[in-house]
């Protein structure tokens, strides 16, 4: 059970990832605050971040649906990056931030 | 209350005669916000003419015959008439040139009949694909149009505008997926187009064959007011895998590779270039993190039943690692495959000149282009949109894509796109003049190479539209006594495409 | 200065003392979102809205709610052309959701698409510069008058009977956990109410009332009675920290919603409740074996995703789970992405002026119940039962509609007591 409480809200704080990009919840990329200074940025609650997060794999997985039974994958990693380690120190794992895994 | 002043022949009299006709003051929206808010479509858009664009009044029309009556009515008072469907089109084709009447058939959203047996499903102009879709579930068949604008584009728009499919080197285009359709013509008849005498025949030779020629006219040759469509089985597994490559023309090659294949199930093959892998990196999660020697993509569809997919894949993977390819792996191929429409056109993508993130509009140019030219396309576009980048301070180069285009022929040509973004709060007329010449000279590149200036947007923008009767050549006098014979008037949807100069003093 | 209530993301709101237009102040403040929604003009937000579903008239697009604004930055509208626009939403979230600024970007940027904001602030503008709707009108006058939604239509409703709803269960006032009770659910539909309190009870869960319990304001902000929003909220926060409540329990998704977003802006840091959502609390307490369903429930149902709860919340889980644990049920289920274009049209003040189309929306959602051949339609939301229920009776083949704490209620063994609906005025003569 989520128990709302306003000071659970703030997302922690960000950590380098390219030069362009942070991250402040597991596997959930942002842009670099600094890059939307023009446009400023909005006050997004960590509820409404996750709830996206979760809103986004749920709807890929509907749209794999929508057109077949079943989705065949060729059953292999990348090769082009190594197995998904998340960055060193990092904050305690959200434990619905992550990617979906691949079944 | 604002009012905006009326641009053709409507007045309080005309208003009054449709409301006759349609008999319902809810269906006919004379009042600003109906007009304001039927103006422009998602191409990037001068916002600081808004007014010259806006419609007179729409029509939501609910049967072909009102439809017939407005359009008799437009024929009498010589009022354009201006089509609109989901208006989600990219080229302008459904945004009034000089105002009049704009009927928009989105009321007209039903399913008439599923004819599981003949294979066939009856729509209405006005229904979206996905929704559809979600309706022939049940049935095990779904209807496979499957263009960026699945969620949102109308059946009606589709075929006004020849629509392209992500899935068509499969299972076709629009116009091959529409069997028969209902239209009112230019002069108010209401007349029944396919293949030949009954709705659901795909192939005959009788008389004159017309459905090709009431599809992509852009409304310029009448409404269409119902559509029989194709009842495909629904696939029993959907493939997609994606490949990287430290160069351009290794990408390159092996798109020919596999649209050369052979392989029936192959839905379609897109290359990403390295301008859009540039752009992907910025802020889509699949590519990131993705190491610099990742410059180019291809990615790979297939649907069909498991006993064809399952060793066809085998090869896919094979195919695509053969010049040097590395997989993405299963969780970038099948979740990039599935965001496969939601990936164009958000505003934040677009960066000025310091990189700070700037909502901007998306212009998506699709050129039709042979296998042949792409790479030399690719270099000469991307220098024109550079030159204006530098000129102008308000576009962004995100890339080109180019996809395979033929129906049911992998190997055929592509749909080629460079996607510009436009800083569109900055639009002024200056700027607004040079994105129209900057489009102007993009498609002339395609007409060099021996292209079309469009795959499936229609030449119905600014920078464009000139260059129709150079694409046509020869063709266009047919073009001109067939579009004449049909629009005495210059009724339906007047000012795309260059059709006046067919109207003209002398002409 | 008169406290006129907060608005926008970054807090500020309208100060009426400020020189300059309220339109022109409006259309700074909203300028960027604006923006964001027409440079791309897309559109996927219209096909799961459920006001276009049934009307398909562009102006209830959440496009136009956006372009609107622009339009009104270069003077081709100003606010009386698009007020009727704007009354045709329920505030559902779909939109806002499915467009790729939100889905794909929103989290990334920290920028996503909020139409809910867009409207809500847009009817705000509407009460301020006098294009009020008199539906709207009327309610907010009575909900000024008498603290609660008027949702016994001509028929008062009075503080003193507040708890009536809770007649025979022992409920204290006040303690550390509160639980607040909906509107339409003290009033009109009170088997909810005892169905939820009596779970509570039967887990032994303490909890209490408030002493005085005004609406939660939230319908209010909807309408865009900003001023009227606040200070019922401010008199709810006041009257939690009079009895030293710690945590509020809302079984209601749209209390729930005004207590997690919209309570925070008026207060900001000084707001240190817990707010606990009703439905997670249950599940939690039926899977710790808390609530014990012993009593099968013969009936074969389908749920519906109540809009403020799996759209503008993510919470579709719990009520499955719980659905699923009731002996004796079977449920025919439509996942919850689909129901992202599913509504009962109840929200956001549409039945008040646009009844029809709430009629409609209901409507269309019952035909969709029962292409399932279920014999049962499980809400999980007090608000969309109303609309669901008298479309279910409309129907050619009546369809039942029930809360989802009620079937709990009955197969935890409690006998629920209370009322689905409160007796029409004119059936009393």
């Amino acid at each position: 059970m989520a128990i709302f409480r306003l000071g659970d809200q703030a997302p922690p704080p960000a950590r380098r990832v390219t030069d362009t990009v942070v991250m402040r919840f597991d596997h959930v990329y942002e842009v670099d605050p600094a890059l939307m200074e023009l446009t400023g940025q909005q006050e997004l609650p960590a509820w409404d971040t996750l709830r996206i997060v979760d809103s986004r794999w749920d709807h890929l997985d509907w749209m794999h649906a929508h057109f077949a039974d079943d989705v065949l994958l060729a059953g292999e990693e990348s090769e082009t990056l190594p197995a998904d380690k998340p960055p060193a120190d990092e904050m305690p794992s959200e434990e619905r931030a992550g990617p979906r895994p691949v079944e | 209350m604002t009012t905006i002043a009326f641009k053709s022949g409507v007045d309080d009299a005309v208003i009054d005669e449709l409301r006759a006709i349609i008999g319902d003051d809810d269906r006919v929206l004379p009042n600003t916000s109906s007009r304001v808010n039927r103006t422009r479509v998602p191409a990037p858009f001068p916002v600081h003419r808004w007014a010259d664009y806006m419609p007179d009044v729409a029509i939501l029309p609910k049967t072909a015959e009102e439809v017939s009556e407005v359009v008799k009515l437009a024929n009498r008072l010589r009022i354009p008439v201006v089509p609109r469907a989901g208006g989600t089109g990219l080229s302008d084709g459904a945004v009034a040139r000089r105002g009049g009447i704009q009927i928009d058939c989105k009321l007209m959203n039903q399913i008439h009949e599923i004819d599981l047996v003949d294979r066939t499903v009856t729509v209405g102009p006005g229904i979206n694909m996905l929704k559809l879709n979600e309706e022939l579930r049940k049935h095990g068949v779904f209807y496979p149009d499957d263009p960026a604008s699945y969620p949102c584009s109308l059946v009606g728009g589709r075929i006004g505008t020849g629509g392209w499919s992500l899935l068509g080197a499969r299972f076709g285009h629009t116009r091959d997926l529409v069997v028969s359709m209902q239209v009112v013509l230019p002069t108010g008849e209401i007349v029944e187009i396919g293949e030949g005498g009954g709705r659901k025949l795909r192939k005959s030779s009788t008389a004159l064959n017309l459905k090709q020629l009431f599809t992509g006219h852009q409304g310029t040759l009448g409404i269409t007011t119902e559509a029989t469509l194709e009842l495909v089985p629904r696939p029993e597994v959907e493939f997609a895998a994606f490949f990287a490559y430290e160069d351009y023309m290794s990408a390159y090659r092996t798109l020919g590779d596999l649209t050369k294949s052979g392989l029936a199930t192959l839905a379609g093959v897109v290359l990403f270039d390295e301008w859009k892998i540039a752009y992907l990196r910025r802020d889509d999660e699949a590519y990131i993190p993705q190491p610099d020697n990742v410059r180019a993509v291809i990615a790979v569809a297939m649907y069909g039943t498991r006993a064809e997919v399952e060793p066809a894949s085998k090869i896919v993977m094979k195919l695509g690692r053969h010049n040097g390819g590395r997989y993405l792996g299963d969780e970038i191929s099948a979740g990039d495959w599935a965001s496969r429409h939601d990936r164009y056109a958000t505003p934040l993508h677009g960066r000025d000149k310091n990189g700070q993130a700037v909502m901007m509009s998306w212009h998506c140019e699709d050129a039709a282009l042979n296998y042949s030219v792409l790479p030399k396309v690719r270099e000469e576009w991307h220098a024109i949109v550079e030159r204006y980048r530098e000129q102008y301070g308000i576009f962004d180069d995100w890339g080109m894509f180019a996809y395979t285009s033929g129906p049911h022929k992998p190997w055929a040509d592509y749909l080629v796109e460079i996607d510009i973004g436009i800083w569109e709060s900055r639009l002024n007329e200056e700027n607004w003049q040079g994105w129209v010449n900057c489009k102007r000279e993009i498609a002339e590149v395609s007409l060099k190479y021996g292209g079309s200036i469009t795959a499936c947007h229609g030449a119905t923008r600014e920078g464009d539209a000139h260059l129709v009767p150079q694409e046509m050549g020869s063709a266009w006098e047919v073009v001109r006594r067939i579009k004449t014979a049909l629009d005495p008037n210059n009724i339906m949807n007047p000012g795309q495409q260059s059709f006046d100069e067919f109207y003209e003093e002398g002409a | 200065m008169p406290d006129d209530g907060r608005l926008g993301l970054d807090g500020n709101g309208y100060d009426p003392n400020r020189d300059g237009d309220l339109q022109e102040q409006f259309v700074e403040q909203w300028r960027t979102n604006a923006y964001g929604c027409f440079s791309s003009g897309h559109k996927f937000c219209r096909e799961v809205c459920p006001v276009m579903q049934v009307t398909r008239n562009e102006n209830h697009t959440p496009t136009a709610f956006h372009a609107s604004i622009v339009a009104m930055e270069k003077g081709l509208v100003d606010v009386a052309d698009v007020a009727d626009d704007f009354v045709h939403c329920t505030q559902c979230g779909a939109c806002e959701l499915r467009c790729p600024n939100t889905l794909f970007t929103g989290d990334f940027y920290r920028h996503r698409t909020r139409t809910v904001d867009v409207v809500k602030a847009m009817r705000a503008l509407m009460v301020a510069t006098g294009n009020e709707r008199e539906g709207w009108k009327l309610w907010n006058e009575r909900l000024a008058e008498y603290h609660n939604e008027p949702v016994l239509g001509e028929v008062p409703v009075l503080q003193e009977h507040v708890r009536d709803w809770a007649e025979g269960l022992d409920i204290p006032i006040g303690g550390e956990t509160i639980l607040f009770v909906d509107c339409e659910a003290a009033y009109y539909r009170t088997s909810y109410t005892r169905a939820f309190a009596q779970l509570l009870q039967k887990a032994g869960v303490e909890f209490g009332l408030m002493r005085e319990q005004w609406c939660c304001g939230g319908p209010a902000a909807e309408m865009g009675y900003v001023d009227l929003a606040r200070r019922h909220a401010e008199h709810n926060v006041a009257d939690w920290r009079a009895v030293g409540a710690k945590r509020i329990i809302a079984p209601d998704p749209h209390d729930y919603i005004a207590f997690t977003e919209d309570y925070p802006r008026y207060f900001g840091d000084a707001y240190d409740f817990e707010i606990v959502l009703g439905v997670e609390l249950i599940d939690e307490l039926v899977k710790e074996g808390r609530i014990q369903l012993t009593k099968p429930i013969e009936r074969v149902v389908t749920y519906h995703d109540p809009c403020r709860l799996n759209k503008r919340k993510g919470v579709h889980k719990p009520p499955r789970d719980l659905l699923r644990a009731i002996p004796g049920l079977e449920l025919r289920d439509v996942d919850h992405v689909t129901q992202w274009s599913y509504c009962s049209g109840g929200g956001a003040g549409l039945p008040i002026e646009k009844p029809e189309i709430t009629a409609e929306i209901s409507n269309r959602r019952v035909a969709r119940a029962q292409s399932l051949e279920v014999d049962t339609l499980v809400s999980a939301c007090p608000w969309s039962e109303r609309p669901l229920t008298e479309a279910g009776e409309r129907a050619d083949e009546p369809l039942e509609v029930v809360d989802l704490f009620e079937l709990l209620a009955e197969s935890a063994g409690i006998e629920v007591g209370g009322q689905t609906r409160a007796p029409q005025p004119e059936a009393q003569a």
